[in-house]
C-alpha cells in the first residue's frame, strides 16, 4: 500500500505523534546526562515538539490542534516516565534527594482562621473586585470584557489564595488585599454612582 | 575555578531562593489539606462526567441512537413533538434540542416551565419523533455530585467553583514550590522511601499534566461561580438585573409577549445558516417562551475545526435574524465563551478525546491523593504520625468507587432517592469502620475488596435486567470498563494475601 492511498489526515496525525514522543524521548536522553553535554538533544527535543504542533495545527486547525498536540504532549511524558522507572527496594536517600520540607510557623486557631477568611474571603472579594471592574471598564465590546472579566476572577483568586497562605505576615496580606478590593469596586462602582 | 563553581551554585540557588519555596509549600501544605477531600471527590467525579453520555446509554441501552447529524426537516419535527408533548403536560415554556454529533449519538429533548416547574426528558428517533423517556438516574447522580455536590443548586455550584479556584492555587502553589522541576523532571522512582515515591508521582503526574490541570481547573472555577461574578456585574452595570447582565454574555432573551404565536420553522433557520455556511451541521436549539410573540430562538450549528459545540445563531419567532453569539470564529470573548464547557468536559473531537480526558482526569484525581499521603508520610518520616487521619484519608479515597456502585446498587434495589443516602452512608461509614483495622493498608485492602465485589454487582444486576434487550453497544463497552476496574481493585485488594498463601 503507497503512502498516497492513506488519508493524509491519518498520515499528519501519525507523524505529529510521533514526532511528539520522539521529541520528549530525547528531552530524556538530555535529562539522563544531568547536564553534562547534550544541548543537542535539548533542542531537538524542543523542535521536535514544536514540530508535532505546527503538524496537528495543519491537520486539526489552530484550535483543536494546539488543544490535542498538549493532550499528546502530556501523555507522551507519562508513557514514558511510566515505561522507565526505577523500582527501588531501600529507603535510604541520596542526599540530594531530600524532599525541601514545608516551612515550620507557629500557628492556633486565631491565626489559621485568619489565614482562611484572607485566603478564601478578602482574596475573593478582591479578585472579584478586579474582574468586575475589568467587565465593566475595560475598552473591549461588554462580551469580551464581561467574559475576560470573569476569567480574571479564578485566576487572581488561585494566585491571592496561593500568596496570601505562603506569606507569613497577615497584616500586610490584609492592607494589600483590601487596598485591591477598594480600587476594584472603586472602578466598578463609582463611575455609575457619581453619574 | 572553584571561585567559579561556588558562584555558579549560588546562582542556582537564587533561582526559587529556598525559604520562599519552603513558605510557598507551607501555603500549598495548607491549602490541599483543607480542600483535600473537595478536590479529590470533585476530580474524581469529573473523571466520570467526561463519560456521563456514555453512562446514559449503558443506563438505557435500548433507546435509539442516531449515525450522522440530524436533518433539518428531523430537527423540525423534534420541536413539534416536544411542544405538543410539552403542552399536554402543561410545562411548554422553554424547550432544548440537541442532536447527535461529536459528544454524544441521541436526539435529546427537554422542555420545562418555570411556574409549573413540570420537566421533560426525551430520547427521538433519527425522524425526529420523541420515542422513550430518558432515565439515566446513576448517570444523573455521578453528574449532580460533580457540579453541586447534591447540595442546593446555588451554594452546591459555589462550593464546587471554590473548589476549582483551590486547585488552580494549589497548582500554582505547588509549582512555585517545586524547585527541581527540570532536575527530576523524568524521574519516578518507586519502592524504597515512601515519601520520595509520592513525591515522584505527585510531580510527575502534576507537571507533565499542567496544561490539562489549568484549563479544567479554571474553567470549572468559573462555570462555578458565573453566578456569583454576574450578579455583582449586575449590580455594578446593569441595575442589579443578572438576567440583563447575562444576556449580555448569552445573547437575546425573549421579550414578555405571551400572546400566542406559531411555533418556528426550525428548518428554514437551519437553511438559511447553510446558505452562508455550506458545512455548518444541526447541533442544538433552545426555544424560550414557545409558542408566544416574544419567543427568542438560539439555534447551534457546528462547523469542524472548533472546540465550541456550536455556534448560536439567534432568531426571533418569526425567523428573523438576531445575530449570532460568535462561539466559533467571533472576538476572543465569544469563543473563550464557546470553549469553557467542552474544554472543561473533553466534549470536543469524539470519544478519543474522552478518553485522553479520562486518563488525565484520573492522573489528577491521584495528584490529589498523593498530595494529602505525602503530608501524611511526612509526618510518619519525622516521628509524628497520624495513624487515624492516614486511615481516614485512605478510607475515603477507596470508598468512593464503593459509593457510587452502592448508589447503583440503591437505585436498583429501592429507587432513585436512594442513590445519595447510599453514597452517604458508605463514605462515612468506611471512613469510621477504617479506625478499627489494624493499620492502614488493610483498611484500604478491604475497602478496595469491597468495591471490586460491588461493582462486579452492579454490572451482573444491568446485565440481568436489560437481558436480551441491549441494542447499544456503549453498555457492553461500559460494563467491561467497569468489569475491569473491578478486576483490578480485586486484585490489588487480593495480592498479598495471595502471595503469602503462595510463599
Amino acid at each position: 500500500m503507497s503512502l498516497d492511498a492513506l488519508d493524509s489526515d491519518v498520515v499528519l496525525t501519525t507523524v505529529g505523534s510521533l514526532l511528539m514522543v520522539a521529541g520528549v524521548v530525547m528531552l530524556r536522553k538530555r535529562w539522563l546526562l544531568r547536564g553534562q553535554g547534550g544541548l543537542a538533544l535539548l533542542i531537538a527535543g524542543w523542535v521536535g515538539i514544536l514540530a508535532a504542533f505546527i503538524a496537528q495545527s495543519r491537520i486539526w486547525g489552530a484550535e483543536l490542534g494546539t488543544t490535542y498536540a498538549l493532550g499528546a504532549l502530556s501523555l507522551a511524558a507519562y508513557a514514558i516516565i511510566s515505561a522507565t522507572f526505577e523500582r527501588r527496594k531501600s529507603r535510604e536517600r541520596a542526599p540530594r534527594e531530600a524532599a525541601v520540607d514545608p516551612e515550620e510557623r507557629p500557628t492556633n486557631w486565631k491565626r489559621g482562621t485568619g489565614k482562611a477568611m484572607l485566603a478564601i474571603v478578602l482574596a475573593g472579594i478582591a479578585a472579584i473586585g478586579v474582574g468586575v471592574a475589568f467587565a465593566v471598564q475595560a475598552p473591549l465590546p461588554p462580551q469580551d470584557r464581561a467574559v475576560l472579566g470573569g476569567l480574571l476572577v479564578p485566576i487572581l483568586w488561585g494566585g491571592g489564595m496561593a500568596w496570601t497562605l505562603c506569606d507569613p505576615r497577615l497584616v500586610r496580606a490584609t492592607i494589600i488585599l483590601l487596598a485591591v478590593s477598594a480600587l476594584g469596586y472603586g472602578i466598578a462602582f463609582l463611575p455609575k454612582a457619581l453619574s | 575555578m572553584q571561585e567559579t563553581a561556588a558562584r555558579e551554585s549560588r546562582r542556582k540557588r537564587q533561582f526559587l531562593p529556598p525559604q520562599f519555596v519552603r513558605a510557598m509549600l507551607a501555603g500549598h501544605s495548607a491549602l490541599g489539606i483543607a480542600f483535600a477531600a473537595l478536590i479529590y471527590i470533585v476530580c474524581l467525579t469529573g473523571t466520570l462526567t467526561v463519560f456521563m453520555h456514555e453512562l446514559k446509554r449503558w443506563e438505557q441501552p435500548d433507546a435509539p441512537r442516531i449515525d450522522g447529524s440530524l436533518t433539518s426537516e428531523a430537527a423540525s419535527k423534534a420541536v413539534e413533538s416536544a411542544y405538543r408533548k410539552a403542552l399536554a403536560l402543561n410545562a411548554a415554556h422553554d424547550v432544548f434540542i440537541m442532536g447527535p454529533g461529536d459528544t454524544q449519538e441521541r436526539l435529546l429533548v427537554n422542555f420545562h416551565d418555570h411556574d409549573s416547574g413540570v420537566e421533560g426528558h426525551w430520547l427521538g428517533d433519527a425522524a425526529g419523533n420523541l420515542v422513550v423517556e430518558e432515565h439515566a438516574p446513576w448517570a444523573e447522580f455521578i453528574t449532580n455530585l460533580h457540579i453541586r455536590l447534591h447540595l442546593p443548586k446555588t451554594w452546591g455550584l459555589f462550593l464546587v467553583g471554590l473548589t476549582g479556584v483551590a486547585l488552580l492555587s494549589s497548582l500554582i502553589s505547588g509549582l512555585l514550590s517545586h524547585p527541581r522541576l527540570f532536575k527530576d523532571a523524568f524521574a519516578l522512582r518507586w519502592g524504597g522511601s515512601r515519601l520520595l515515591q509520592e513525591a515522584d508521582l505527585h510531580n510527575r503526574l502534576g507537571v507533565w499534566g499542567l496544561p490539562f490541570h489549568v484549563v479544567v481547573s479554571t474553567t470549572g472555577a468559573l462555570l462555578g461561580l458565573s453566578t456569583l461574578i454576574v450578579g455583582v456585574l449586575a449590580l455594578a452595570a446593569y441595575d442589579g438585573d443578572s438576567e440583563k447582565a447575562f444576556a449580555t454574555i448569552l445573547g437575546p432573551l425573549p421579550t414578555a409577549d405571551e400572546t400566542a404565536a406559531p411555533i418556528p420553522d426550525i428548518a428554514a433557520m437551519i437553511r438559511s445558516v447553510r446558505a452562508e455556511h455550506s458545512d455548518a451541521e444541526f447541533a442544538s436549539v433552545f426555544i424560550q417562551h414557545i409558542g408566544k410573540a416574544g419567543q427568542v430562538v438560539n439555534l447551534g450549528m457546528k462547523t469542524p475545526g472548533h472546540l465550541a459545540m456550536s455556534n448560536a445563531y439567534y432568531f426571533d419567532g418569526t425567523g428573523k435574524p438576531l445575530g449570532d453569539g460568535g462561539l466559533e470564529t467571533g472576538s476572543i470573548g465569544q469563543q473563550i465563551l464557546g470553549a469553557l464547557q467542552p474544554l472543561h468536559f473533553g466534549w470536543f473531537g469524539g470519544l478519543l478525546v474522552k478518553i485522553v480526558y479520562g486518563v488525565l482526569g484520573l492522573a489528577l484525581t491521584i495528584v490529589t491523593h498523593s498530595g494529602v499521603t505525602i503530608w501524611l508520610a511526612r509526618r510518619r518520616e519525622r516521628g509524628r504520625p497520624a495513624p487515624h487521619w492516614e486511615k481516614v484519608w485512605t478510607a475515603l479515597a477507596w470508598s468512593q468507587p464503593l459509593a457510587f456502585a452502592a448508589a447503583a446498587l440503591a437505585i436498583f434495589a429501592a429507587s432513585e432517592a436512594a442513590a445519595v443516602p447510599a453514597y452517604l452512608a458508605t463514605t462515612i461509614g468506611c471512613m469510621l469502620a477504617s479506625q478499627a483495622a489494624p493499620d492502614t493498608r488493610t483498611a484500604g485492602r478491604v475497602i478496595r475488596l469491597l468495591a471490586g465485589v460491588a461493582v462486579l454487582a452492579v454490572v451482573a444486576m444491568h446485565g440481568h435486567a436489560w437481558a436480551g434487550r441491549i441494542t447499544d453497544p456503549a453498555a457492553l463497552w461500559v460494563s467491561g470498563t467497569m468489569t475491569l476496574v473491578a478486576v483490578v481493585l480485586l486484585a490489588s485488594a487480593l495480592r498479598p494475601w495471595l502471595s503469602r498463601t503462595a510463599a
